[in-house]
């Protein structure tokens, strides 16, 4: 048994990095998780980066919490991006081809200047 | 898993470590809880007979009185607490008792310290104290009935994946992923979420393969029809399902099946699609 889902929050100007630890899955996580990005969405901050480094496990539940907040930003002129996967969550995001929806960084500063540069509907990996 | 359950509860922490039953005694405290501890097992049932605890947090290894013998005598009280076992003892003939002498969940010692508040919380809920059967509990085949709740989920994979803790991290990974989502489907769209229905589950370890059989109690379904999986996405949409799912009023979701197939080395149905198997191979 693993600990539970938490958000620690750091606001820049424009970005909003979120580092999630703990489990993100049904009814685990995934509903915090929710909740704290439509907070974030409904204040307009929708430049969102997520470092899942300390995310113990996902589940199917949890990937769509992902993907649907991610559309949600998207909708209203943001994104999400995703920072720092674990291998197992690395082989997730490509079983399930999610990463080809994602960006997906390695480095915080390479999420953030991607968040400055001109975006033309990208969603390429950055790694 | 959901709200944290409220706090208050009567905690006997047992354990000969004496920094160890300090440490978890601030921190149950400070999460609202009521805690005494003991050193050993005679201590420990002086104070169970002396009055009721909600919780006992349980070292296997105890001095003059193994934490198995404690436990059994433990959940004999009329009254009987959740028993949470702790150890450093990896071996699964102390999983396996743990389990048949109705442990309510396996910690493996080191454990960091936020696991311990939030398993005494999951501990704490209402349903916590449903009852796991045990058909068979040797290493080699596992077999267990449960009520169709997220709580037991969670607890039968922590008896399930310590028994898998020699394999490789890849392996144990997939195995643990895989099972996991197979037990929440069958919990939660075969049991419907309702604890007085029931779901089988078997793990059978042979030397070159795990194999898994989860039964459920629903009616199976049509793959035919399963538009709001993401295996029914076209090639290069891994995401148009989650409009059928938004459409169905289901929850965000529905890569279960899609990772599954992706884990493990057979995914077999049954006709009616209410039972699973899956097989993965070892090297």
């Amino acid at each position: 048994m693993t600990a539970r889902m938490k958000i620690v929050e750091s606001r820049l100007p424009d970005v909003t990095v979120l580092r999630l630890s703990g489990r993100l899955e049904l009814e685990d996580g995934d509903l915090l998780f929710r909740d704290y990005v439509n907070r974030l969405i409904a204040e307009d901050r929708v430049k969102i980066v997520l470092d899942l480094s300390d995310v113990t496990r996902i589940d199917s539940a949890g990937l769509g919490m992902l993907v649907s907040k991610y559309l949600s930003a998207r909708k209203n002129g943001g994104t999400i991006k995703l920072l720092n996967l674990t291998q197992h969550s690395d082989h997730l995001m490509d079983i399930t081809r999610l990463a080809s929806i994602f960006e997906i960084f390695d480095e915080e500063e390479a999420a953030l200047r991607s968040f400055r540069t001109p975006q033309f509907g990208s969603t390429t990996t950055q790694r | 898993m959901g709200a944290h359950a409220a706090a208050g509860r009567r905690i006997l922490i047992v354990d000969d470590d004496r920094g160890l039953r300090l440490a978890l005694s601030v921190l149950l405290t400070d999460a609202g809880h009521v805690v005494e501890s003991a050193g050993d097992a005679p201590e420990a049932m002086a104070l169970l007979h002396q009055r009721p605890f909600d919780i006992v947090l349980l070292d296997i290894g105890l001095p003059s009185m193994s934490g198995l013998d404690l436990l059994a005598r433990a959940r004999a009280l009329d009254a009987p607490p959740i028993v949470i076992m702790m150890t450093a003892d990896d071996t699964s003939e102390a999983l396996l008792e743990s389990v048949r002498r109705e442990a309510y969940c396996y910690l493996r010692k080191p454990f960091p310290p936020n696991t311990i508040v939030d398993v005494v919380a999951d501990a704490a809920r209402p349903d916590a104290s449903q009852a796991i059967e045990v058909v068979s509990a040797r290493p080699e085949w596992l077999e267990l009935v449960a009520p169709c709740t997220l709580n037991v989920a969670e607890r039968i994979q922590s008896f399930v994946l310590h028994l898998d803790a020699h394999l490789g991290e890849d392996v144990r990974e997939a195995v643990a992923q895989a099972f996991r989502e197979l037990l929440t489907n069958a919990i939660e769209w075969g049991g419907k979420l309702d604890p007085n229905r029931k779901v089988r589950i078997s793990c059978v370890r042979g030397k070159r393969m795990l194999f898994y059989r989860i039964a459920d109690p629903g009616e199976g379904f049509d793959i035919d029809r399963l538009r709001h999986a993401a295996i029914a996405n076209p090639e290069g949409d891994p995401i148009s399902h989650l409009a059928v799912r938004e459409e169905q009023g289901l929850r965000p979701g529905g890569f279960g099946l899609a990772m599954t197939r992706a884990l493990v080395d057979e995914l077999i149905y049954n006709e009616a699609r209410n039972e699973v198997v899956f097989v993965k191979y070892l090297e």
